[in-house]
């Protein structure tokens, strides 16, 4: 395609270097990025090492008795919690997430599509315990809403499963518009105006092109909401303390020692688990990411 | 395939108040390639998209075989469409991007595939069927694009701009085949362009727009040659301004008196349309005219003189006529003999005209 | 925690979009519903904890809670340390990345795959699980490392009153962001031309550094600094569980006295952020105009 767009800035290739990078230049080169690479080895490959290290440790001999119990009992369900929140919480946000960005980039308005996209970079980062205060403050015990139109008197609870989903809709909404409006906004019309010149309908397009075309940015966008979600703590921490179970208030829990002595290797183990789902999820969205780009561009 | 006639009555179309379409009438024939040419904003692509379906006109018709499909939803039209680039279903290879249409319309897989095939074949990409878009080069797109336009037996093709995106060299190439291919399939076509050596290389009849209005509609011969306005005839090839002053219908011009061809403007003092292929240069060291540059272009040089009055004229002439001919060197001018266009007197005085193609 | 995402400066040269022709009013019901429902949802909270912070049982409305806030116990150390973790966390992450960076365009090819591995790395790896990891490290200076110089420096970088660590933690947990803002300021401009042209120059390699790639590089620096300014201003989990105070830890801390003064806190921690993305943005469009 590069010969049909002679306007776009020619990105360097990798094969443009070897010209100008001799042997000198490229020692150099890993020299300039030591800092960076020792500073990464230290700061995060030494946690991760006792991390790991630590995992499978108990009463200071090799074993993988931590392991197991961080998948049995309490632990597991407040594992599972978190998986099902986290999930339900990625396919929501990224349904109503698409809904939204498509109301916006359709819009004729620059206004309300500028207007939309600041205010979800500012809402985006609204995490934490603010967010959770302002939740308290509108739908907790005695918050604004809840004593307005007497919420309690049907049973609601914001200190709950589905009250913190709620809530974290409020930051992974945002994230969702974010990565999705960039995806439509590379949707061509032409593809639109040539599926309806070969006689498809609206819905045979979406069915044949835009929603296969958008999938890679759409499920992007649930594994980056998915990892929002199942990485918080501090908004549960602040709203629900133990009332649902969640692993991240499980591994806190374990650490400051509001539990039993010797569990710090059970939260270690806990983290571990929280690795590995992460992990898998993210192994997912970066060849995802490639394909889109690819597509999009 | 069989082409249908098509007709655009009294089409107008306003996009707030720029005017696309200002009462368009035109006629293709059945099975003709008709090119429309004009500057952008001229509306030929509104045209082509009012018989796609994409533009709905504020008035008039436009008719396809005799029938009004004025209203008739896009994806209910009999006409393939090429778009200028990038329109091919990125998600679906070569082959699937051909046979959409079919499936949208449930035709059998085999089926359809087959079908897919032989037109791959057809514009020259036999085994390029498994490729996806970002897999192919943009003339290979094209291609593409042109086999699914054709996939559904259309009785009229649209091409908007398909050629504009692509290398100089390959846009020459597949100008070719759209027109061998087209001429064996028969089809009325369509083919929106702002190039006039594209729109006169392969057009039976080439229109001519401006400001939403047909300027003129003939041959490649006629619009060339007797270009009706002088809007054509700036618009279509290269074309000096001289001096001349009317007398009756004829006009004097660098010392000579030629017939004046179509409308004459008033007053006496006008400017006389010439194309460069109709200024005979004799190389002399007395000449009156100065080459000024000479750009050699192969079959042909281009010669850019100054007369002694000041007026700069272009002329062509054969390469092997010019050797003698660099600048600072001398020549006598002379115009072929036959009827000229005037057009009232610009303002400023002997306009330069551009050296473009 | 919020997942932090690069905050998108409003795009202002997308090509308009194509007159979509024939359909004029189909869509806009849908639009209008979708539009309507999201506004209620993100104002509610809002005003809600507007309401909630002005409404006195007594007097009906007051401004207590705000004006409380800036006399409250706390509150200038912790919002003063979190300003100094958040400046020395930008210093550290850019000096520390933006010549890996240019390294890798210029001279290292094959470094660019791996420091985009390195600077997603931190993504995969959850806050809480990080610090967990971190505790541990730290809780071997006085198991394993008594007598070494080490434990001396594991005791410095826990200096409540500027704990190290927390810049080392935030630092790791920043790097993904920072690096893709970089990244894409980086990819907009031809940094091998740009040099080279100023090399051709006669321009030494400090002079391009300061004169010709950070001015251009300006947007992505911004954008880079203002990611990581929210993240460390929102940062609680590294901080609260290894015992720190910062402004984060301190909004919970002072909750349990005075709730409505928590929400203002609130309130006054969003309205930070939102001025901090339009000075941001205002700064990249200038730049723009510029270009």
């Amino acid at each position: 395609m590069a010969e049909t767009s002679p306007a776009a800035p020619a990105a360097p290739r990798p094969g443009d270097r070897a010209r100008a990078g001799g042997g000198g230049r490229r020692s150099l080169g890993w020299t300039a990025a030591l800092p960076l690479l020792l500073f990464v080895g230290l700061a995060f490959g030494v946690p991760a090492l006792a991390l790991l290290a630590g995992a499978f440790t108990s009463e200071g001999a090799p074993s993988t008795a931590n392991l197991t119990r961080s998948l049995q009992g309490a632990y597991l369900t407040a594992l599972i919690g978190s998986v099902k929140l986290s999930a339900l919480v990625a396919v929501v946000g990224a349904v109503l997430g698409t809904f939204l960005a498509q109301a916006v980039v359709t819009s004729p308005l620059r206004r309300l599509r500028d207007g939309v996209l600041t205010a979800s970079g500012v809402l985006a980062n609204f995490g934490g315990v603010p967010l959770a205060f302002a939740w308290i403050a509108t739908l907790g015990n005695s918050g604004v809403l809840t004593t307005r139109l007497g919420l309690d008197a049907y049973g609601w609870s914001l200190y709950s499963f589905w009250g913190l989903a709620l809530v974290y809709l409020y930051f992974s909404v945002p994230l969702m518009v974010l990565v999705v409006v960039p995806a439509l906004d590379g949707l061509r019309p032409q593809w639109r105006e040539a599926a309806q010149n070969n006689g498809a309908t609206t819905w045979q397009f979406w069915r044949h092109v835009g929603i296969p075309v958008l999938t890679p940015a759409l499920l992007g966008g649930v594994v980056l909401l998915f990892g929002g979600a199942f990485a918080a703590y501090a908004t549960a921490a602040a709203m629900v303390g133990t009332v649902v179970p969640l692993v991240t208030l499980q591994i806190a829990d374990a650490l400051t020692g509001n539990v039993l002595i010797g569990y710090e290797n059970v939260a270690l183990a806990l983290s571990f688990d929280m690795v590995v789902v992460a992990g898998l999820v993210m192994a997912i969205h970066l060849p995802l990411q490639r394909r889109s780009a690819r597509w999009l561009r | 395939m069989n082409g249908a006639q098509v007709e655009f009555r009294g089409l107008r179309r306003a996009f707030g108040t720029t005017v696309a379409l200002d009462g368009l009438d035109l006629t293709v024939a059945p099975g003709e390639l008709i090119a429309l040419l004009g500057p952008s904003g001229c509306g030929k692509t509104t045209a082509l998209r009012c018989v796609a379906g994409f533009e709905t006109p504020d008035a008039g018709a436009v008719l396809v075989g005799g029938e009004d499909i004025t209203r008739v939803p896009a994806n209910r039209r009999d006409a393939g469409m090429v778009f200028q680039s990038y329109s091919l279903f990125p998600n679906l290879n070569a082959r699937d991007n051909v046979a959409f249409g079919m499936r949208v319309r449930k035709v059998p897989a085999a089926k359809r595939h087959a079908r897919a095939a032989e037109l791959l074949e057809l514009v020259g990409l036999p085994s390029q069927g498994g490729r996806y878009p970002h897999q192919l080069s943009g003339g290979q797109q094209q291609r593409v694009a042109l086999a699914r336009a054709l996939a559904l037996e259309p009785s009229v093709l649209l091409l908007d701009e398909p050629l504009s995106a692509l290398d100089a060299k390959v846009r020459v190439t597949l100008r070719e085949e759209i027109r061998r291919l087209q001429l064996s399939l028969g089809i009325t076509t369509i083919f929106v362009t702002h190039d006039q050596e594209e729109a006169l290389s392969v057009a039976d009849h080439v229109a001519v727009l401006k400001d939403g209005r047909l300027e003129q509609v003939g041959t490649p011969a006629e619009v060339y040659d007797r270009p009706a306005t002088p809007f054509v005839a700036e618009f279509v090839g290269t074309m000096n301004h001289l001096p001349g002053r009317l007398d009756g219908d004829q006009v004097e011009v660098i010392g000579q008196r030629l017939p004046v061809h179509g409308e004459v403007p008033a007053g006496p003092d006008v400017d006389v349309l010439v194309r460069p292929e109709t200024v005979l240069v004799t190389a002399a060291h007395d000449g009156d005219a100065e080459v000024v540059t000479a750009s050699f272009r192969g079959a042909s040089v281009r010669l850019r003189l100054r007369l002694a009055d000041g007026t700069e004229v272009l002329a062509d002439l054969p390469g092997h006529d010019a050797t003698r001919l660099g600048p600072g060197g001398r020549a006598f001018l002379r115009l072929v003999r036959r009827p000229v266009l005037v057009a009232p007197r610009a303002t400023a005085p002997a306009k330069v005209p551009a050296a473009g193609v | 925690m919020a997942a932090l995402t690069p905050a998108a400066p409003p795009v202002t040269d997308a090509p308009a979009p194509a007159r979509r022709p024939g359909r004029p009013r189909a869509g806009r019901g849908w639009r209008g519903a979708v539009l309507v429902i999201a506004a209620v949802y993100f104002l509610t909270p809002l005003l809600a904890s507007f309401v909630f912070t002005v409404n006195d049982p007594v007097t009906g409305f007051t401004l207590d809670a705000y004006l409380e806030i800036f006399s409250a116990e706390g509150f200038v150390s912790s919002l003063l340390l979190s300003l100094g973790l958040a400046a020395a966390t930008i210093v550290t992450v850019l000096v520390l990345t933006l010549p890996a960076m240019l390294a890798a365009r210029l001279s290292a090819p094959r470094l660019r795959p791996v420091l985009e591995v390195l600077c997603t790395l931190p993504l995969v790896v959850p806050p809480i699980t990080f610090v967990a990891g971190i505790s541990t490290v730290l809780r071997w200076g006085p198991d394993y490392l008594a007598t070494t110089p080490f434990y001396m420096t594991l005791i410095a970088v826990q200096n409540p009153s500027f704990p190290v660590v927390l810049v080392i933690a935030n630092v790791v947990l920043a790097l993904p962001f920072v690096y893709r803002a970089l990244d894409a300021g980086l990819g907009a401009m031809d940094v091998r031309t740009l040099v080279e042209a100023a090399r051709n120059c006669g321009a030494s390699w400090p002079h391009v550094l300061l004169r010709v790639i950070i001015p251009n590089l300006k947007s992505g620096l911004a954008s880079a600094s203002f990611l990581t300014l929210a993240l460390v201003l929102g940062e609680y989990t590294v901080a609260r569980l290894l015992g720190f105070q910062p402004f984060s830890v301190w909004i919970v801390t002072i909750s349990g006295s005075n709730a409505a003064m928590s929400v203002a806190v609130s309130i006054f921690s969003l309205l930070l952020t939102w001025l901090l993305l339009l000075v941001l943005s205002t700064a990249g469009t200038r730049r723009r105009r510029q270009s």
